[in-house]
């Protein structure tokens, strides 16, 4: 049988997922599947962000915002309201996918510096709300005893292993959501259209509004849904959840797994997540200093992540499409000018 | 009423110079390298440090530990253009950048941060007022500290168009902001220029963590909150427009403390968020900003 990429894709895909499914019951402690939990909601976070800033070039310093308004409104809705925290994850994709239309809307005036800027100051306006408006979000504390998902079972372990199950098969839902949206709908090529050239995607047809708000809701929801994800395996929401530290981790991670190909920033998100982790023990900060080498290093010595560093015939193939494309991505941006001092 | 309104103008206008000496760094360091700069407020929370090394750790003037931290900022600020951005130039080359600058620049904002955090620890810092007493104005009273704040800021900035419009070497940084190529041609060193004015913009960030460590308190990440409030103004000014720049940080300065006549403070910096994204939707170029981009 011939397999295309796109099949041994998902075949290392459905791998990778099962295998995190079953590794971690070799050693069963809850430490060790809470840190698991996290790890796949930071995946889910990251990918998410490698929709928007990855596939479709719009680089978001806001995705924490997204992330924070997920878990709040997810915690919230528990909190004040008492409806099933189901319901909240889904509530809280859905806000922050309509946030998200009105965060994208200005992106279709704006590009790579202004958009940056925009969405870190939603971000910090979100950290603020958090912070400030207390009746509602419990303010710098942040808010707790909201509970949890249902029907889980209550012994630490026990529930530790389900809940990571419960979460890991949302992340990897979604992941292969997003996998399937950039590679085998039209949308994908839509957005890597108007990463390499937003005139030329435009001059051929492509509706480049319809598809950056598209590109910036689905991220959304997804940063969203992780956030709410967050909020009921943590059980703690804080308003530093929506700070630039929390956007800087994802471009981090982001940056590390090689951003561009949604699997790439997931699997980054899981090593650097366990990698810091694994820092705690030396000491708190030490995880954050090489949380910033790690941006720096990658962004200049190792621009395609750990993704580009495959080989392989086929891999061999592809990073030749990818030099053909870099190479065709040297003219200077036509619309990109200079402001003069 | 008035009266309420006149002291907070002055307090407005105080803000302003510190505001301006931050954004002025940020917009110099976009102009001539268009490359914004996300570790600014980085630099602002070293000045801050260094104060509080010389004055409260080794007892000496108020006017050393300014001088220290500016020239502490300055040096640390000459390391950064050939070791992040000059490798990155170079790995580019025509490409276009994107955005890959402000990544590699929040890399360097989350390294120093938490590296002051390993060095300092996490606690607030007291720096003790360089010129204590009040002056007396009838209806209100300014500290000497705010007036020295302004004094020294208005010095520096003063300094420093002086140096870039009379200067040899501030001339040939006009120049490269202008049109790099022309400039390399009549044999202005680039890589010079880049580091000289990426140091000089650092500078002016320490600077002003200096004059303000008496007023905040100085702990790891006062600077991040200055770099998006700088961000907010160098956009309303028009990115990379000095004057622009200038103006837009007494403008937003001025607004920030008479609105705490009408809204609750903790309330100010949404709004100055909210007023950077509007902006931005209506006249994506900034207010001074020329509608060319």
């Amino acid at each position: 049988m011939i397999m295309t990429r796109s099949t041994r894709r998902w075949l290392w895909f459905v791998g990778a997922v099962a295998t995190a499914a079953a590794v971690p019951f070799a050693v069963p402690h809850p430490f060790l599947f809470n840190l698991l939990i996290q790890a796949a909601i930071w995946a889910l976070v990251t990918a998410s962000w490698d929709l928007l800033g990855g596939y479709a070039g719009q680089i978001s310093f806001g995705h924490s915002g997204f992330f924070a308004l997920g878990a709040y409104t997810a915690a919230g809705l528990a909190y004040h309201l008492h409806v099933s925290p189901w319901f909240g994850l889904v509530a809280g994709a859905i806000l922050c996918s309509l946030v998200g239309l009105c965060v994208g809307f200005p992106a279709l005036r704006l590009r790579g510096h202004y958009l940056a800027l925009v969405t870190l100051g939603f971000a910090e306006i979100i950290r603020l709300v958090a912070q400030n408006w207390v009746q509602m979000t419990g303010g710098p504390f942040g808010m707790h005893d909201f509970g949890t998902l249902p029907g889980l079972p209550t012994a630490l372990l026990r529930y530790n292993e389900t809940l990571y199950l419960v979460v890991l098969g949302i992340a990897a839902a979604a992941i292969a959501l997003m996998l399937t949206v950039c590679e085998h709908t039209d949308a994908g090529k839509a957005f890597r259209a108007i990463r390499e050239d937003q005139v030329l995607a435009e001059s051929h047809g492509i509706n480049i509004k319809v598809y950056k708000l598209y590109a910036f809701a689905l991220s959304a929801a997804l940063a969203g849904l992780a956030g709410g994800l967050y909020a009921f395996s943590i059980g703690l929401v804080d308003p530093n959840l929506a700070s630039p530290l929390t956007s800087a981790m994802i471009l981090g991670m982001a940056v590390f797994g090689g951003i561009g190909t949604i699997w790439g920033p997931a699997l980054g998100a899981v090593l650097l997540f366990m990698m810091s982790e694994g820092l705690r023990f030396v000491g708190v900060v030490y995880n954050l200093i090489a949380f910033g080498l790690v941006i720096m290093v990658f962004v200049i010595f190792v621009p395609r992540g750990v993704a580009g560093l495959r080989l392989g015939r086929n891999e061999r193939l592809s990073r030749r499409d990818l030099l053909q494309s870099e190479q065709a991505g040297t003219r200077p941006d036509p619309v990109q000018r200079r402001e003069v001092i | 009423m008035l009266e309420s309104i006149v002291e907070f103008l002055i307090l407005g206008i105080v803000l302003g110079g510190i505001y301006a000496l931050f954004s002025t760094g940020l917009t110099l360091i976009f102009g001539v390298l268009d490359v914004i700069n996300v570790a600014h407020g980085e630099f602002f929370a070293i000045g801050g440090y260094i104060v509080f090394a010389t004055v409260v750790l080794l007892h000496l003037s108020p006017a050393l530990g300014l001088l220290a931290a500016t020239t502490g900022s300055f040096l640390l600020g000459l390391a950064v253009y050939p070791l992040l951005i000059a490798p990155l130039k170079r790995r580019l080359g025509r490409r276009p950048q994107g955005p890959l600058f402000l990544v590699l620049t929040l890399g360097l904002s989350t390294f120093l941060q938490s590296t002051l955090l390993a060095i300092g620890g996490g606690d607030y810092l007291r720096v003790p007022p360089f010129a204590r007493g009040m002056l007396d104005l009838g209806f209100t009273a300014v500290s000497y500290q705010r007036l020295l704040i302004l004094a020294v800021a208005t010095l520096a900035l003063v300094a420093l168009f002086t140096f870039l419009h009379f200067h040899r070497q501030g001339m040939a940084i006009r120049a490269v902001a202008l049109n790099p190529d022309a400039a390399q041609a009549v044999g202005i060193n680039l890589g010079m220029i880049f580091t000289l004015a990426l140091a000089l913009g650092v500078a002016l960030a320490g600077m002003a963590g200096a004059l303000m460590a008496p007023l905040f308190n100085v702990y790891p990440a006062v600077g991040f909150a200055f770099t998006i409030k700088a961000f907010a103004i160098t956009i309303l000014g028009g990115l990379g427009n000095l004057a622009g720049a200038l103006l837009a940080s007494f403008v937003i300065a001025i607004v920030e403390t008479l609105s705490v006549l009408v809204i609750p403070s903790q309330w100010q910096n949404v709004i100055a968020f909210a007023i950077m994204i509007l902006i931005l939707l209506i006249r994506p170029q900034g207010l001074l900003g020329r509608a060319d981009r």
